[in-house]
């Protein structure tokens, strides 16, 4: 699966031991094509502990010696192919992922599976985070990991490295894999909250006040997208239904949150406001809309509508 | 880990000085507490303070760190003052290291079986202690069991190595020499009066395999020193080691035994060979007294090959030897010279004297003992007329005596007789207790001729094998008739044997591989140079490693559920509808309705019955032979 054959000179750049190859959308499973292996600092240790047992084998002309010293250097040579073995055959499958606004992290979702009959230790994933793992034979593992988010836009899965030192940390292997993983950074929300723009239909008030006045309008079956503040929860208790309140003036309290109408030098600069227009609109339980030059997204609420908003946002 | 550590120098305790032993055992406590109370580790000062403390136990202990006993103290200690301060993986692998090391040292001592087979147990718990910090597991039988399967899988390549690995003769440090075993053996003088109690030790002096036939048991005389010269108690050798004798063969006759005699340490460089050594390479040397000689080291285990005849003639007499083989302490006493005239030493032929003096042993009332009493005033004289009871010395020293009294060259000859024959290894086990002394008289158209006293009085003690375990028991003469011998070849004794032919193999093809040996098994193998040695290397290295990698890469194949296979079967029966990779049973199982509408039922039962084997655990057998029914007599036609 998603393999394509190499020519020998893609097979030894050297991008291909750091950052692995092309990224593939499907799972991908580990071969001798993507695990690589080099000897550890403790192989290094290691092997300077055999040298020097070979010393005093030498020095003393003691067979025995001899003899634990190339035990130990036939254990280090064996271990290379533990050490490829613990790595070997376990799949790896791209997840969903988790959107974040920029300057924070973004959450990749993966899927290791390992289809074989030996469990498995000591498995480090690591993007920019990173976590150990053991799965035990014919057992997968969901992980999370994130990778700091620090432009608006599509983000990258980029390299995640699948490595373990198991059994003796004589050796590495690692495998570089690349996904087409890619999550969504929404704009980083303005530090300062500007008051919502005035849109027609408002005729001069703020949406803020607005939204606070007591002008009962009735009950009306509840949709989806209806802010939970609004549910008439006595109604609910009686067992009658799920009931909005809607209030006087709600046909013209929609806020349309305007690109045009942003404060700001840039473009960066005047997605952020809109952002945070959007999280406060939001949390305030309003309906709003977002007009973009290129896009309208109509007044509606509730979490689903903030992610379309924020989506446009991103991809702007 | 730490009980590991603590096996590993376990053994050290033989030979390390006890105060530095001691401290390691402090030390490796300490950190065995503080396992259960951490706040009880010592402090960055306390480690200092202990280090030096360290330091100056190594140096009131061994002036210095090199050297075998002074580099492993210094190990030990420093595995102990790394236990006390163990932060990180890092100091952890530094202690394995370090364990390694100690493990390694051992070998320095002891270099038998048992001690190899521990230190790679040893080597497993270390392994595994590695293993442990690896894993997030610290279950501890699976890691050991582990490190057990690396262990194993790592010894074939070892023993490639081991064959292969050229072998330098070490350059010699003097720093480094090890100091000398206390090895027991032959002593360069022999005074039979001064000795009230004779030392019997089991302890093995050499091995013999013969490539053919051994010799009977009254031709194995195994020869050692020659002691010519006497002052009346006390018998030493000449000091003219090496005159006219020395470059001359003897003529031998009858049969030649081949054999490879294995010597274990001694202190003396002296090679019991059997009697009489025609063949022999170097190092050996044979001096003029037919001993063999050997210039290396002999505190080094060393494998020698021999030819030797038992039947022989030395030929004339030089200068040199008359002088010395009729040496006497001043004048004979009366007694002495009225017992060799009566024995006709002055008017009959030697021969004659020689069976008389036999027959004046057996007849009078002489007796074989190991206990003899002490008879440091004129030791001969008193054995003769008083004591009379002795061990094999007593009678050797006084007939040769009373030979050179006669005017007939004599001497004594010192070194071992018998050998008990390991059957399960078809080779002699030559012990201390094996020690014998005979005299050598020299006649006229035979030259040197052996002839034991011994044997008059204690004749078994020659002809047939000496129950060393018994006689060390009793402190008796404990001799065995071949047939008891092998009746009394009890579960024990045949375990011992084995096991005696077991450390035999050990020590001649593991401890012993040297060069010599090494070039023997290249000679075999066509192996001239560096090249060929490291092509050989990689060849069968490269081989082993590709079985261990079929073996521990191979990813088992899965065995096919048996319902999975009839699953597939089922749906290439069924035409124009492919299965989709991952495509659930009841989803293929719709669309092959539509397409296949008169069929619907049967592949309605096949799906549900295939879904019931498959995800209901313990469904019965019998439902397995349903689906096998249903699918084979499935068709879409």
């Amino acid at each position: 699966m998603n393999e394509t054959v190499l020519s020998l000179k893609q097979r030894f750049a050297l991008s291909r031991f750091i950052h692995g190859e092309k990224p593939v959308k499907g799972a991908l499973t580990l071969n001798q094509r993507r695990i690589f292996i080099l000897p550890t600092r403790q192989g290094g240790g290691f092997i300077v502990l055999i040298l020097l047992l070979l010393l005093i084998a030498l020095t003393y002309n003691n067979n025995l010696i001899y003899l634990l010293a190339f035990m130990l250097a036939s254990v280090f040579f064996i271990t290379i192919l533990h050490t490829y073995q613990s790595l070997a055959g376990l799949v790896i499958k791209p997840l969903q992922t988790q959107a974040a606004f920029a300057g924070e992290k973004a959450g990749f979702g993966f899927n290791i599976q390992n289809p074989s009959d030996q469990a498995r230790f000591d498995i480090q994933l690591k993007l920019e985070t990173e976590t150990l793992l053991d799965i035990p034979p014919h057992h997968h593992e969901k992980v999370l990991l994130f990778k700091s988010a620090n432009k608006r836009g599509v983000l990258q899965a980029g390299t995640l490295t699948v490595s373990s030192c198991y059994p003796l940390g004589l050796f590495r292997a690692w495998s570089p894999l690349r996904f087409k993983l890619e999550a969504l950074v929404y704009p980083a929300p303005a530090a300062v909250f500007s008051a919502f723009p005035e849109s027609e239909g408002f005729e001069g008030e703020n949406g803020q006040s607005k939204k606070g006045g007591d002008d009962f309008y009735g009950l009306q079956q509840y949709q989806p997208g209806d802010p939970i503040r609004q549910i008439h929860w006595k109604s609910y208790a009686k067992g009658q239904g799920l009931f909005s309140k809607h209030y006087g003036g709600n046909a013209v309290a929609d806020l349309w949150l305007d690109y045009a109408q942003t404060l700001g030098h840039d473009v960066e600069q005047r997605l952020s406001h809109l952002c945070r227009w959007l999280i406060e609109a939001e949390k305030a339980g309003l309906r709003y809309g977002l007009i973009l030059p290129n896009q309208k997204i109509p007044c509606r609420s509730g979490p689903e509508h903030q992610r379309a908003c924020l989506e446009a946002l991103a991809l702007f | 880990m730490l009980i590991a550590l603590g096996l590993i120098t376990l053994p050290h305790s033989q030979h390390l000085p006890l105060p530095l032993f001691l401290f390691f055992v402090v030390l490796w406590t300490w950190r065995f507490i503080a396992i259960w109370k951490p706040e009880w580790l010592p402090g960055k000062i306390t480690v200092f303070l202990l280090m030096l403390a360290a330091i100056g136990l190594l140096y009131s202990q061994h002036q210095g760190v090199l050297g075998r006993a002074g580099g492993t103290s210094l190990f030990v200690v420093a595995l102990g003052l790394k236990l006390l301060e163990i932060r990180g993986t890092r100091d952890i692998y530094l202690i394995v290291f370090l364990g390694f090391i100690v493990a390694a040292t051992e070998f320095l001592y002891q270099q038998n079986i048992v001690m190899a087979i521990y230190i790679v147990l040893v080597c497993i718990f270390l392994l595994a202690t590695l293993i442990t910090i690896n894993g997030l597991h610290a279950k501890i039988s699976p890691t050991l069991k582990k490190a057990g399967i690396i262990v194993l899988q790592a010894m074939p390549i070892a023993a490639i190595i081991f064959v292969l690995f050229p072998r330098i003769e070490a350059p010699h440090f003097k720093w480094l020499d090890a100091e000398k075993n206390q090895v027991t053996g032959l002593s360069d003088t022999l005074e039979p009066g001064a000795i009230s109690e004779l030392g019997l030790s089991p302890e093995l002096v050499f091995r013999v395999k013969f490539d053919g036939d051994i010799p009977p048991p009254d031709e194995r005389y195994w020869r050692g020193p020659v002691f010519t010269y006497t002052d009346g108690k006390r018998w030493r050798e000449s000091p003219n080691r090496f005159f006219k004798r020395y470059m001359d063969t003897p003529r031998f006759k009858g049969k030649a035994y081949h054999y490879t005699l294995l010597m274990e340490p001694q202190n003396k460089p002296w090679v019991f060979a059997l009697e009489m050594p025609a063949h022999f390479e170097a190092p050996l040397q044979r001096n003029s007294f037919y001993q063999l000689i050997t210039t290396k080291d002999p505190t080094q285990r060393a494998e020698y090959k021999i030819t030797s005849y038992t039947h022989f003639n030395t030929g004339y007499l030089t200068k040199t030897e008359l002088k010395d083989t009729l040496q006497l302490p001043g004048k004979p006493s009366e007694r002495i010279v009225k017992l060799v005239k009566q024995l006709g030493g002055f008017d009959l032929k030697p021969e004659q004297f020689i069976a008389n003096l036999f027959n004046y042993f057996r007849q009078e009332n002489f007796f074989y003992t190991l206990m003899p009493k002490k008879m440091e005033n004129k030791p001969i004289e008193t054995f003769l007329f008083e004591r009379r009871y002795g061990f094999c010395s007593h009678y050797a020293t006084a007939f040769v005596y009373l030979m050179r009294v006669a005017d007939i060259p004599a001497r004594v000859i010192g070194g071992y007789q018998g050998g008990e024959l390991n059957e399960a290894g078809n080779f002699l086990e030559v012990r201390q207790a094996n020690a014998h002394a005979w005299a050598e008289v020299w006649l006229h158209d035979k030259g040197w001729s052996r002839f034991d006293p011994t044997t008059a009085i204690a004749p078994e003690r020659v002809e047939q094998t000496l129950d060393i375990e018994q006689q060390i028991a009793t402190r008796t003469l404990t001799i065995v008739t071949p047939e008891v011998l092998h009746q009394s070849m009890d579960w024990l004794k045949q375990a011992k044997q084995v096991l005696g032919s077991v450390d035999y193999s050990w020590q001649r093809w593991i401890i012993n591989y040297n060069r010599t040996s090494q070039q023997g098994i290249f000679k075999h193998l066509g192996i001239k140079d560096l090249k060929t040695i490291i092509y050989w290397l990689l060849v069968l290295v490269g081989t082993v490693t590709l079985i261990l990698a079929r073996f521990i890469l191979k990813n088992k194949a899965q065995p096919v559920d048996p319902a999975v296979k009839l699953y597939r079967q089922f749906c290439q029966k069924i035409p124009d509808v492919t299965l989709n990779p991952g495509e659930a049973p009841y989803r293929f199982a719709a669309r092959c309705r539509q397409a296949h509408p008169k069929q619907a039922e049967t592949i309605d039962r096949i799906i549900q019955l295939f879904v019931k084997i498959r995800y209901y655990p313990n469904s019965p057998k019998e439902t397995l032979e349903q689906l096998k029914k249903q699918v084979d007599h499935f068709s879409c036609t």
